[in-house]
């Protein structure tokens, strides 16, 4: 019996030591909760940033995890949270989030919510007269310019469409000198689409485009004959549209309907997508965009294959929360946070500090350079949609 | 802790959006202009702290007087009509509403910074709560102090011959007409007091929200301003209160783990809620057996 006995202390000292390599790094776990609009109009922006932080968070598990400070190895979890593109409901997502362990957040989609919850947010980093909520939140998609400028816990990797824009019509410029007109069309009522509209038109002008009107329209809306109609009338070189996928394709076909042919057609950057292609390939046939992501370097493709097994596609807006998984791991090990439950506060002023403290990081297409102000400056490129698909039209030196 | 009690401010604030509500249905009136009201409200309560500097609760008084001033003047020709034309005038007043701030902008500068309503871009940096050191439950207590106010001065409104008058003109308005109410005045009145509950509603909102733009106020918030009442029942003051918890505390906030299937339940609880209690969450019955349960000598001496 005495023998029994000691063979089985035995089993259990051997079976307990090999526990802690093995069992431990198995049971840490990071989870980084991401959110944004999965219900309505823009709910597929959501679905493909969820899939995108997934597929990210996969990579990463299969390479061995993050390193945390005390030099575990730890794994990375990813819930999504819906926020419905409603300000209310993002304040209180993020509320929730800022509740639990958590010591980042991810979103959101929409422009508006991003304005309201980064409102919420301490202004300055330290100023106790500040009573915001000390929390950092780096955005994926929310792409109306300027918003990290709100607070200083709020973080953006998303490209900037200023750049972007003044590139693209300089180029047009100085490829089609015969091109001198433009009218625009802009989807009015939404704040990214709305803004980058006002980029595209003072861009144009600057540059010696004369631009002979503006049509105006609602996310919401489905019918634009007579926004269409104005701009036939105006017989523009080049029409640019500011609208996301759902009303460009419906103005794309109410212009193929009314025989509406510009010599040159500039979409908005979240119009690069393939939901684009899917409601309108044919008529969008043509269409010139800028976009901060497409298929063309090694990672960039095995991104989209990994981002499209887990549900979604790669766009610009999903790749930006691809690339914040890589670097939120880089700023976890860099700043050597814990992720403990009794080092929370401790954690989030880490990952503000190392989230600020970058200079550059890892981007799909190439290096993306930080500004002091927390935004992102990435390298981008110029997509045509030609035969169903967008392909690379030019690449500018950056 | 923080998300609970930021929780309970926005169901401060969707409570004072129904109980202007509530201040109409009591005579009868489906008005959708609540909306319109709330925004006013946000707009005046924003401006005046962010670009007067001015501090909440005088920014709340004005913006309350303004919006209150505003249901007034939209009461006398809206109140000519009835039923379902009167849900189109007031649905078109809302949208209105929601337009000119779709186009305001007034704008000033400060520093770097451009301050004030930019159009369709919206209204950001009301940020008088953090600015000021309001604490979460600081905010919590502001609020609640505001809808309890509210809460009691509706209470007594309804307990008091007023009361008696705006619920005479929405039981019958022929009858009530007979026995000498003049049923504009006090039509104009419930409207001019919703519109003043929902001026304060807003300014409060938009200073918890920090950033308001003009689509915040469209139809959608103007269905939640009269579902609240409708679903709570018009008994009393706390059916609304209790709607409010019911759809933001629970469907909105409570179902959020279900993902996309919160979104079909939403619809399908409340339809089921209006069929088990077609005459709203806390009727006259429920009540009645609330004060047996709660004060039975009262009901008694009541009886």
């Amino acid at each position: 019996m005495r023998r029994l006995h000691a063979a089985l202390a035995v089993l259990l000292a051997g079976s307990m030591l090999s526990l802690p390599g093995s069992a431990l790094a198995q049971e840490r776990t990071v989870k980084i909760t991401g959110f944004g609009a999965k219900s309505g109009v823009v709910r597929v922006f959501g679905i493909n940033s969820e899939a995108a932080m997934k597929a990210a968070a996969d990579q990463i598990n299969k390479t061995g995890g993050v390193t945390l400070g005390d030099g575990t190895k730890a794994k990375f979890t990813v819930e999504f949270l819906d926020d419905r593109c409603n300000a209310e409901e993002g304040i209180s997502v993020v509320r929730r989030i800022a509740s639990t362990d958590a010591f980042v957040a991810v979103g959101p989609t929409c422009s508006n919510v991003a304005e309201s919850l980064f409102g919420i947010l301490q202004k300055k980093v330290g100023d106790a007269s500040d009573s915001g909520l000390q929390f950092p939140i780096i955005a994926d998609v929310a792409a109306k310019g300027g918003l990290a400028k709100i607070s200083e816990w709020a973080f953006r990797n998303v490209p900037s469409e200023f750049e972007m824009y003044k590139s693209l019509i300089a180029w047009i410029r100085k490829e089609h000198p015969n091109l001198k007109t433009m009218y625009g069309g802009v989807e009015k009522d939404f704040a990214h689409s709305n803004a980058t509209y006002g980029v595209m038109k003072g861009q144009a002008e600057g540059a010696g485009l004369k631009v002979l009107g503006t049509s105006e329209w609602l996310l919401n809306d489905t019918t634009f004959s007579t926004q269409v109609r104005d701009m036939k009338r105006a017989n523009a070189d080049i029409v640019a549209i500011s609208a996301h996928p759902f009303t460009t394709c419906g103005v794309l076909k109410e212009m193929a309907r009314q025989g509406v042919k510009p010599k040159l057609l500039i979409g908005l950057t979240s119009s690069s997508s393939v939901e684009t292609l899917q409601g309108c390939a044919k008529q969008a046939e043509g269409i010139i965009i800028p976009t901060s992501f497409a298929p063309v370097t090694p990672e960039a493709k095995l991104a989209a294959e990994q981002v499209a097994k887990f549900g979604g596609s790669a766009d610009l807006h999903s790749a930006a929360a691809y690339e914040i998984m890589f670097i939120l791991k880089d700023v976890i090990e860099s700043q050597k946070i814990m992720a403990k439950p009794d080092t929370v506060k401790a954690d989030r002023n880490k990952m503000r500090a190392g989230l600020a403290a970058l200079k550059e990081t890892k981007g799909l297409l190439g290096k993306v350079g930080r500004t002091a102000d927390r935004e992102a400056i990435k390298p981008y490129l110029y997509v045509h949609a030609k035969d169903g698909s967008w392909q690379v039209l030019y690449k500018p030196t950056l | 802790m923080d998300f609970y009690l930021g929780l309970i401010q926005i169901i401060g604030v969707h409570t004072l959006l129904g109980l202007s509500a509530y201040c109409v249905l009591l005579t009868g009136q489906v008005s959708l202009a609540q909306a319109g009201f709330f925004a006013v409200g946000a707009y005046v309560a924003g401006m005046l702290t962010v670009l007067a500097q001015w501090p909440l609760i005088p920014a709340l008084a004005v913006a309350a007087l303004v919006s209150g001033a505003v249901a007034c003047a939209v009461g006398f020709p809206a109140l000519r009509v009835k039923g379902l034309m009167l849900v189109v005038a007031t649905v078109a007043f809302g949208e209105a509403v929601r337009l000119f701030f779709f186009n305001f902008t007034y704008q000033i500068q400060a520093g770097t910074l451009h301050l004030g309503p930019h159009g369709a871009e919206g209204f950001r940096q009301i940020r008088y709560f953090p600015e000021n050191g309001w604490s979460t439950l600081d905010v919590v207590l502001f609020i609640w102090t505001v809808v309890a106010l509210v809460m009691a001065g509706l209470w007594w409104l309804d307990h008091s011959r007023v009361g008696a008058v705006l619920r005479a003109v929405g039981e019958d308005e022929l009858a009530a007409q007979s026995v000498g109410i003049n049923i504009t005045a006090v039509k104009v009145s419930a409207m001019t007091v919703g519109g003043f509950i929902a001026g304060i509603g807003g300014g409060i909102f938009a200073h918890y929200t920090t950033h308001i733009e003009h689509a915040q106020f469209g139809v959608v918030l103007a269905t939640f301003a009269i579902a609240y009442p409708i679903l709570g029942g018009l008994s009393n003051v706390f059916g609304t209160l209790l709607a409010a918890v019911f759809i933001q505390g629970f469907l909105i906030e409570g179902l959020r783990f279900m993902g996309d299937w919160r979104n079909l339940l939403f619809g399908g609880l409340i339809v089921l809620a209006m069929n088990v209690r077609p005459r709203g969450l806390l009727d006259a019955g429920t009540t009645r057996a609330l004060r047996r349960l709660f004060a039975p000598g009262k009901e008694r001496s009541g009886a």
